[in-house]
């Protein structure tokens, strides 16, 4: 039980972080259709970075440089040639998988044995680990998981306490203002797309670095998505992420639990699998609170 | 009117021929020379008709996919759920050639299979359009999601009652003959699946532009409040163009079960439904343009298998992929030249005629 609590936090990591840097860009209205691709970038990153520098920090660099330089041309097409961003984030994702898996055979050609790298150690906490269950789920992470709790009263904070957090709230809402403020609201957009290019960049190689040691084609297989749709669930807040990335979570590790504990049995698994999916489609067509930004995934321009 | 499709046309291929250069210049990476990577490639599939049906083989799902997005791309809908309903239309394809297999006449069976298919994908396309009519539910979230959804329950049936007798593999008994599309071109694997989506093109073509419906639904996408002022019940337009959507991209899943696999997979064909917003938009939501890009398409993807089969180059099958992004965002940025040009010719026109009024 303690086991599948603490895989869920481990599994929850990158989502969060997916997430918040969702909920930052979509508040300032720009979805970022092209995450699947910024974490696939990152998770390729992080492994060649480490494999060939052989240092951890290098790779998470690489891996930042990657999910930057992809969520740049995003921005580029979107913000300033303002073209549809379903449809650019699509081109994008699926440039990324081929870039990924070409480059690596570029690198690496055909190796007989999979290249393996050395995974983040999990860091016991002093004091807070001995803590009993709390400190077994919380407290025995690795590093990535330890930042990603700063990171949280973070962006809350700054997202709703801070004239930059406005700025972002206001270029989502109403551009117009902005832009009579004196602000830039393509520069604006720009950024946040930037900023989730950092954070799917470090959320990408925590699979490669910090999870699986290696990287596969399949590395990400939809989990940039989720990170998507917990954005969605989390109805855009920063507290609402933090529930839904532990619901996706949660299901995950079970539904993995639950496959080792029956061996494929008639148990309906993928019920599991499928739950936090069937959750997000009820919420966004039957919640009534809806803090969706207005502007979102409109493009803004300054003659209109 | 004709001056904007030329312009599509030229620009479309202009990008497509840039977004070439650009991915074989990629191949200077594997110290091969792509000049002659690129012509090998070409020759052998227009010399060897084995390999050029397998083009016609590929594009024949895409242009389902393709078409599906299109449709509710001109109400201004997005339906990124496409290979979700692929997936309920394939399931339901197998479903019945197993157990109607022997017992139908092929004619008839093939025409059962085609509209329980079309039903199929066309029933969850029209729950997402409800949940847009009804609660204005963001239907590109509500049908992105429903693929997961979808792919859980084909994994769940395919590992129970759909699993195959053995019960090795997450897949199913292959169908019986008597359930195949007929194939069409001799020594390929070209089958019938493939006249159907030109057919269809040509039929939603016709449905969009020459029917009060297509009007309809165009007049939505274009405005959907001045729409509902003339008339239109924009939430009714929601619903139609989710169900012929989702019905299109469910249609795929005959043409992929009874005409290609003749069984199904777990991750079957992942990715038609991404395809198929490229090929959508490369042809500019255009049916008869889908056709032509879908070919293209199949093209790409066929000269990305065959030079990963070229002995001693070591070139990934992954090359499929880059070549088809780098087009597409070829493409894009294509489009706002386009429109970048358009722009600043009228405003040429513009300037020219006040001058002229001075």
């Amino acid at each position: 039980m303690l086991n599948v609590l603490s895989r869920a936090i481990m599994m929850g990591t990158p989502l969060l972080l997916g997430a918040l840097a969702e909920v930052y860009a979509e508040r300032a209205g720009m979805m970022i259709t092209a995450i699947e691709g910024i974490f696939l970038m990152g998770a390729w990153g992080g492994f060649v970075g480490t494999y060939i520098s052989g240092s951890a920090v290098t790779g998470l660099l690489v891996a930042i440089g990657c999910g930057v330089i992809t969520a740049a041309i995003y921005g580029v097409i979107t913000v300033y040639l303002r073209q549809q961003q379903i449809v650019t984030g699509t081109a994008i994702n699926i440039l990324a998988a081929g870039f990924c898996a070409f480059f690596q055979r570029v690198l690496f050609g055909i190796p007989t044995t999979p290249l393996q790298i050395k995974t983040l150690p999990k860091l016991a906490i002093p004091l807070l680990s001995k803590i009993p269950w709390i400190g077994e789920i919380f407290f025995h992470q690795n590093i990535l998981t330890y930042l990603v709790y700063l990171l949280i009263p973070v962006a809350w904070y700054v997202l709703n306490k801070t004239s930059v957090g406005l700025a972002i709230r206001s270029t989502g809402e109403n551009p117009q203002a902005v832009d009579v403020a004196g602000m830039s609201v393509s520069r604006i957009r720009f950024l946040t797309v930037l900023l989730a290019g950092v954070a799917g960049g470090v959320a990408g190689s925590f699979y490669s670095l910090g999870y699986l040691g290696m990287y596969t084609s399949g590395i990400i297989n939809g989990r940039g998505w989720i990170a998507f749709a917990i954005c969605f669930l989390g109805n855009w807040s920063t507290k609402g992420v933090v529930l839904g990335t532990l619901v996706f979570g949660l299901a995950d590790s079970i539904s993995i639990y639950i496959q080792a504990l029956s061996g494929g049995s008639a148990f309906p698994n993928e019920l599991i699998i499928a739950l936090p999916y069937i959750l997000t489609i009820v919420l966004t067509v039957f919640r009534k609170s809806f803090n969706v930004p207005t502007q979102l995934g409109v493009p803004y321009s300054k003659e209109n | 009117m004709k001056n904007k499709i030329k312009d599509v046309v030229l620009f479309n291929i202009g990008a497509v021929v840039v977004g070439l250069v650009i991915s074989a210049c990629m191949l200077l990476f594997m110290d091969v020379n792509p000049v002659t990577v690129f012509s090998k490639a070409f020759l052998k599939i227009i010399t060897d008709k084995y390999t050029l049906g397998e083009v016609l083989v590929k594009a024949t799902p895409l242009m389902f996919t393709a078409l599906a997005f299109a449709f509710t791309y001109k109400a201004n809908l997005f339906n990124i759920g496409a290979q979700g309903q692929f997936y309920a239309g394939a399931t339901v394809a197998v479903t019945l050639s197993l157990s109607l297999g022997e017992a139908l006449p092929t004619p008839l069976l093939i025409l059962v299979v085609l509209v329980c298919s079309f039903l199929a994908g066309g029933l969850i396309g029209a729950l997402i359009g409800l949940a847009k009519a009804k609660f204005n539910a963001n239907e590109f979230l509500v049908s992105m999601m429903s693929t997961y959804v979808v792919d859980a329950f084909m994994d769940y049936l395919l590992r129970t009652f759909l699993r195959e007798t053995k019960g090795e593999y997450l897949q199913t008994d292959p169908i019986s003959q008597n359930a195949y599309l007929p194939n069409i071109i001799p020594g390929t694997r070209v089958h019938l699946g493939f006249l159907l989506a030109v057919l269809t093109a040509i039929v939603v073509w016709v449905l969009l532009y020459k029917t009060p419906l297509g009007f309809r639904i165009r007049a939505v996408g274009n405005n959907a409040s001045a729409a509902e002022l003339a008339g239109i019940r924009a939430k009714k337009i929601y619903v139609i163009a989710f169900l012929i959507s989702g019905g299109l991209a469910g249609m795929a899943g005959l043409t992929e079960i009874n005409g290609v696999q003749h069984m199904l997979l777990q991750d079957f064909n992942s990715s038609i439904g991404s395809y198929g917003i490229g090929i959508a938009i490369l042809a500019n939501g255009n049916p008869i343009g889908v056709i032509f890009a879908s070919v293209l398409f199949g093209l790409l993807s066929i000269m990305g298998t065959t030079m990963g089969r070229m002995p001693g180059l070591n070139i990934p099958a992954s090359i499929i992929d880059l070549l088809q992004g780098i087009v597409m965002l070829c493409v894009i940025v294509a489009y706002f030249l386009r429109y970048y040009m358009e722009i600043r010719r009228e405003k040429k026109k513009l300037q020219k005629a006040s001058v002229e009024h001075a």
